[in-house]
């Protein structure tokens, strides 16, 4: 009797590169222009907690971080994962459930008595941190066209999964606190799904999620190693509780 | 118009076109002329060893090509795919459970091309290891192709084959179903492939073979002779790679004696051209693409201008092994 394992990485790639990327180009062309807006109000709410991340209105942005968030995971979910890429893969049943249960931790983040805090200290985390929002957001989009394809195809941070994921690891890495990881294997889990998929359709930028979910639990693990995740403001630590 | 019908006038036709092309003195080669009539279209038909219904030569695959989800434009892209496959004389569609979005593309395909039943030569798998689950699966198949009834059902990849043959059998018993096989595409599954076959009454068997895959000359193809076994080719290309990596390499002299005009045609006259074969199912996306991979078994592909003689359809055994030569050369 064949077994599952019996089977290679590609033998379970059953659709092409070209059928991948045009299921950005109709998701985005069918809810245009909320995907647009989801990403200027992701890139907003990024550029207010790296501009504001140490002085006021910190305690509405640790809750409007975490909702803006939950409403990215559920929309790439829910549509994107569940309308789009569903029929042409059915291993995404299987995943579905990471972006249900991030988006329930990400509401649970929302409106617990303590909120995430979101700030820039300086270190290795923060940098990390930043440059993973840096590759999601102005970057991201423009694979689409650095590889040929029409603008319309571009991945969106917010609704797309790839970049949201990375965004969301970028993010958790400017916050600070234990809780935190708890919201990190799903966005981390998705990098790997995702990096395996892009590698068994040959794709030049399948080690970036791999690579960006590694800069986050390597960023995880510097920050326990500093204490950063418990000490309270002083030196470079410019995030007090 | 019946099966029966395309069976008794495909043959008078090849009858006669055969006779023709073997006054001209270009013979079909490579293949016992018991196996293979010409059809009106043109193309070359073979014989199903468990009856004596033909086939054409050349099918349509759906793996990886036609799971393109809902996409409209490319739903309407694979529709036109098969639009000039039946147009050509294509008869074939193979696909499976595995395949994503591809049955529903097909079933998009038919209705939308209002394809008559008797036209396809319906083929698909079930792909299980749910031993109670392999109705209810080719239920939601025959209910995604927008039919009733199979033509073919075949244990893919040979998952849980003690429990999906009998099945499939049942079902063939019963009369709603007309052939049962098993499928693989992988060279480490041909031990398990010789049991099945020795074991189980099959009709067909799917196999991948090309010039460069040809583990399945040394038994399995010749087993399947043996025991009147049909068989299906899948993975002629290596899912594209194969017509990729010779992209751009001038074909050989002799490809013009064969009347083949790409790297595609002369691997898939290779293919055929094995007398074992009773089907290849190139898969493709592209409509011009369709059309040369049936022109592959074209009978009157063209005319010799220095002997005005009919080009011969398919390779003897010299010209195989020259086939081989030359993609080993050129990759």
């Amino acid at each position: 009797m064949t077994e599952w394992w019996d089977y290679h990485l590609v033998d379970f790639l059953l659709f092409s590169s070209r059928v991948y990327y045009r299921l950005f180009a109709i998701f985005n062309q069918a809810f245009w222009p909320v995907n647009l807006l989801l990403y200027l109000a992701g890139a907003g709410l990024v550029f207010w907690v790296l501009r504001r991340a140490h002085t006021g209105r910190r305690h509405l942005m640790s809750r409007l971080v975490p909702l803006v968030l939950a409403m990215m995971w559920a929309w790439s979910g829910a549509v994107f994962m569940g309308y789009y890429y569903q029929p042409i893969n059915w291993a995404v049943p299987y995943v579905l459930p990471l972006f249900g249960v991030q988006t329930f931790m990400l509401v649970v983040f929302c409106v617990r008595k303590t909120p995430l805090l979101f700030c820039w200290r300086g270190d290795f985390s923060s940098m990390a941190g930043v440059a993973l929002l840096i590759l999601a957001i102005p970057v991201y989009p423009f694979f689409s066209l650095l590889s040929g394809r029409e603008i319309m195809a571009a991945e969106l941070f917010g609704s797309a999964p790839d970049p949201t994921a990375i965004g969301t690891l970028g993010l958790l890495l400017l916050a600070r606190g234990t809780w935190r990881w708890l919201l990190l294997p799903a966005p981390v889990l998705w990098c790997l799904v995702t990096s395996l998929t892009l590698w068994a359709m040959d794709q030049d930028i399948a080690w970036l999620p791999v690579v960006s979910a590694w800069l986050a639990i390597l960023g995880g693990w510097m920050d326990a190693k500093s204490g950063v995740t418990r000490k309270s403001a002083s030196g470079t630590d410019r995030c007090p509780t | 118009m019946t099966f029966a019908d395309i069976s008794r006038r495909t043959f008078l036709m090849g009858a006669a076109r055969l006779g023709a092309v073997t006054v001209a003195g270009v013979p079909f080669i490579g293949t016992s002329h018991g196996q293979q009539v010409a059809s009106e279209s043109g193309v070359l038909h073979r014989k199903i060893p468990a009856s004596d219904e033909t086939i054409p030569a050349i099918g349509l695959g759906s793996w990886i090509t036609f799971n393109v989800g809902n996409d409209p434009v490319l739903l309407k892209n694979c529709a036109d795919v098969m639009g000039a496959f039946f147009a050509g004389g294509g008869k074939m569609i193979d696909s499976s459970p595995m395949y994503g979005s591809s049955q529903a593309t097909i079933g998009h395909g038919l209705a939308s091309l209002g394809i008559n039943r008797q036209q396809v030569f319906a083929t698909d798998k079930v792909w299980t290891r749910d031993e109670k689950g392999g109705a209810d699966q080719i239920s939601q198949t025959a209910e995604n192709w927008g039919i009733s009834r199979f033509d073919l059902l075949q244990v893919h990849n040979m998952l849980d084959w003690e429990d999906q043959l009998p099945l499939l059998q049942d079902k063939k018993n019963a009369g709603a179903l007309r052939y049962v096989g098993v499928t693989t595409s992988h060279e480490r599954r041909h031990d398990l492939l010789g049991v099945v076959m020795e074991r189980a009454p099959l009709d067909f068997i799917q196999v991948t073979y090309n010039p460069l895959d040809r583990a399945v000359e040394n038994r399995i193809l010749p087993m399947a002779q043996e025991r009147g076994m049909g068989v299906i080719i899948n993975r002629p290309f290596r899912g594209g790679h194969l017509t990729k990596a010779l992209r751009g390499t001038p074909l050989p002299g002799f490809a013009t004696e064969l009347g083949a005009q790409s790297w595609a045609q002369l691997i898939l006259k290779y293919i055929i051209s094995h007398p074992a074969v009773t089907c290849a199912i190139p898969a493709t996306t592209r409509v011009d693409h369709m059309r040369e991979n049936l022109a592959a078994a074209m009978q009157d592909a063209g005319t010799n201008t220095n002997t005005n003689a009919q080009y011969s359809v398919l390779p003897d055994e010299k010209i195989r092994h020259a086939i081989i030569t030359a993609i080993g050369n050129a990759l």
